[in-house]
């Protein structure tokens, strides 16, 4: 017995370093993220005009690089925590915003907002487009799941029916679309964190930071759901009402990560995966270490795709792909035993 | 003396039928020639290289043309050959106060994936569109209804005295196409002329129509600032339409910034508010208050319809007067392009384009 309590506390250790380390690594990008860029500004420089002062330096770390850095956090510890919670209440691996066709239905508010403004659509136009967007198809999903006979897997056969709905209207518009507003939407889909600022940051913060703490408090819950609904609710867990409001609040925070910055692919699917390879399915841990992958993958990515090719900036949703593919196959080939 | 007499008058009745002979027979044989000469000209096989460099054939005289794209419609238009077009893209009849002749034309499609059906059933002599799209499939499709894809773009300013004379020699109307080639290159003569004068060029930044995406080499944007007598801070870059960060914009501290907006139907709308606010939106960009051409108020927004196309040379005057209001005082960009709508268009001058 004192050894189950012994391996227990040392495995809860081991997943606690590990949090721990992921939190410096954060910390680390985010310095490396914040002292980077093409002005000469350096690492002196760059810490002396976060503490204060004014100038050029002092615009360029809170107004360029402070929200480039933030947003690149938000946006990935957002899609990571959204991707961990689809997988968990949907009890499949392949869940995420994009197998849901969340992030099919935002990218297609944004290419309604950029075809239907006449020219003039600015990001606020296209962020709240795709905000709705995201929200109909996660209630249509609610829909479903409302459904008695609704399994996970009528869910996810759902989403991803309406994934390619909404990349059918998506390519319709673009279809139809003149040379300026094609372009515009490729773009689009491409992802960037170029545009956002203290504005959009506060918009995308509530959406992420809101709904984290009610999803992480469910830790147990989907831990428990993890050996299926039935020991779930006689455990008692109200499975129906976890995977209503789950997958609202999901849908929430992954609206929030993509509309400001475009499709970022690939980092709610893979975090959740990377994360549970090393810690395991404890979501006491695997939430707020998935949301740190996440965060890391896309902070990385960003810091990748503006230097390596420097001054032209390779699009974030490409650069996620990049690192993030190869890091998983590696991870995945490996992994000798299931961890799922 | 008699035998004489016969003799003289029998040469003469010769002489005569001779001239009457050859009266008749001339006008035969030259007649003949003639129209050999025309049926010749008839089936004249014109020979050039398209916007891709192919070496192309268009048996002459063309009776119908399809055309796909509005710059080559527009440049149709210019040379007064619209008569000749039987089919059009479907954004055409969007823009009806800007095609009022031509908004009723039969549409085949987009301009991207056309309708082939719909063109072999209109029976065009020839189609035209960009140099890459659509692609090689509209060849593979059109041949076997021998009609010849013609790709020729009209967007690239220094291609397009080549493009509106093959154009001109295709539809025959060679006068007209020399009119346009004459008044566009008097224009663009006159400010590279003058721009020798100088050798200052401001450091522009040019974003084309998505945000925070410069036009690099091989754009249209990058050619017009450049023509203009602007120096592109994204001139030796790689591609043509990267993504920068702000904090690069910021750094190079442009004197001048250039935005291109595309304004659906910008000939209909009165009044240059969706330009505005445009303009308003780059001025109170994050820390761009540090660039040297928002303190300066030198940032300007122009609409699709004068940025690239048979009309850049419209938007290569306001650039120049922008980057350069010493020596172009007196170029009035406005003028001109009210000139070239009412001239070569047909169409009064209306809508807003710049701000």
């Amino acid at each position: 017995m004192e050894d189950i309590s012994k391996q227990f506390k040392g495995l809860t250790r081991r997943k606690l370093t590990f949090l721990v380390l992921l939190v410096a690594g954060l910390f680390c990008v985010a310095f490396v993220a914040l002292t980077l860029g093409p002005a000469s500004v350096g690492f002196k420089g760059s810490f002396e005009a976060l503490l204060g002062g004014s100038g050029t330096a002092h615009a360029i770390i809170w107004k360029l690089r402070l929200p480039r850095m933030v947003m690149a956090i938000l946006a990935g510890s957002g899609l990571a925590l959204a991707g961990t919670v689809f997988q968990a209440i949907l009890r499949n691996p392949l869940a995420s915003p994009y197998t849901l066709g969340i992030a099919s239905s935002a990218g297609f508010g944004a290419v309604t907002a950029i075809v239907f403004s006449a020219g003039f659509c600015s990001e606020y136009h296209i962020a709240g487009s795709a905000f709705i967007f995201a929200l109909i198809s996660s209630f249509f999903i609610l829909g479903i799941a409302k459904l008695k006979s609704a399994t996970p897997e009528t869910m996810i056969l759902a989403g991803i029916a309406i994934m390619f709905f909404f990349s059918s209207l998506s390519s319709l518009f673009q279809y139809m679309g003149t040379m300026e507003e094609v372009q515009e939407i490729v773009f689009w889909f491409f992802g960037s964190l170029s545009k956002v600022g203290w504005g959009e940051i506060s918009m995308a913060g509530a959406m992420i930071l809101l709904p984290a703490p009610i999803l992480l408090k469910w830790s147990w819950d989907f831990n428990l759901l993890a050996g299926g609904d039935d020991s779930a609710k006689a455990l008692g867990v109200n499975v129906e009402s976890i995977r209503r409001y789950g997958i609202v609040l999901a849908s929430l925070v992954t609206a929030g990560a993509i509309c400001f910055t475009g499709v970022i692919g690939f980092v709610g699917l893979v975090s959740p995966h990377i994360t549970r390879m090393v810690i395991g399915s404890d979501h006491r841990f695997l939430l707020p270490s998935s949301m740190l992958i996440g965060a890391i993958l896309v902070l990385s990515a960003d810091i990748v795709g503006r230097t390596l090719w420097a001054p032209q900036v390779i699009p974030i949703g490409i650069v996620t792909s990049f690192i993030g593919v190869p890091f998983f196959l590696y991870l995945l080939m490996k992994r000798q035993r299931d961890y799922w | 003396m008699r035998n004489d007499f016969q003799i003289l008058n029998t040469l003469v009745k010769y002489v005569v039928a001779a001239g009457v002979l050859l009266l008749v027979v001339c006008p035969i044989l030259f007649g003949g020639l003639t129209a050999y000469a025309l049926q010749r000209q008839a089936d004249e096989i014109i020979t050039f290289k398209d916007a891709n460099g192919r070496s192309i054939d268009v048996r002459l005289p063309v009776k119908g043309i399809v055309v796909l794209t509005s710059d080559a419609l527009e440049a149709i238009r210019a040379i007064k050959a619209e008569g000749l077009v039987k089919g059009v893209n479907s954004g055409i009849s969007k823009d009806p106060l800007f095609w009022p002749e031509l908004k009723n034309r039969p549409s085949v499609g987009s301009w991207r994936n056309p309708n082939y059906e719909l063109i072999a059933e209109l029976n065009p002599d020839i189609v035209i569109g960009y140099a890459g799209r659509p692609g090689p499939v509209m060849e593979r499709k059109l041949s076997s209804f021998g009609i010849q894809v013609v790709r020729l773009d009209f967007y690239k300013i220094l291609a397009l005295k080549r493009e509106v004379e093959i154009l001109g020699q295709i539809l025959n109307r060679e006068k007209e196409a020399g009119e346009l080639i004459d008044w566009y290159h008097k224009r663009l003569d006159l400010i590279q002329k003058r721009l020798q004068q100088i050798r200052y060029r401001p450091h522009v930044y040019v974003e084309s129509y998505s945000k925070y995406h410069t036009t690099g080499p091989c754009s249209g944007g990058n050619e017009m600032c450049v023509l203009a007598g602007g120096c592109n801070i994204a001139e030796g870059f790689s591609i043509p339409y990267p993504e920068v960060t702000p904090e690069w914009v910021l750094v190079k501290n442009p004197q001048v910034i250039i935005k291109a907006a595309a304004i659906t139907n910008a000939y209909a709308v009165t009044g240059s508010g969706p330009l505005k606010e445009i303009r308003k939106d780059i001025m109170a960009r994050p820390a761009w208050d540090h660039i040297r051409a928002v303190q300066e108020g030198k940032v300007y927004v122009m609409e699709s319809s004068i940025w690239t196309g048979p009309r850049a040379i419209i938007g290569v005057s306001y650039m120049a007067r922008w980057f350069h209001p010493d020596i172009f005082r007196d170029l009035d960009p406005e003028g001109l392009h009210r000139e070239y709508l009412e001239r070569f268009q047909g169409i009064e001058y209306r809508g807003a384009f710049v701000d």
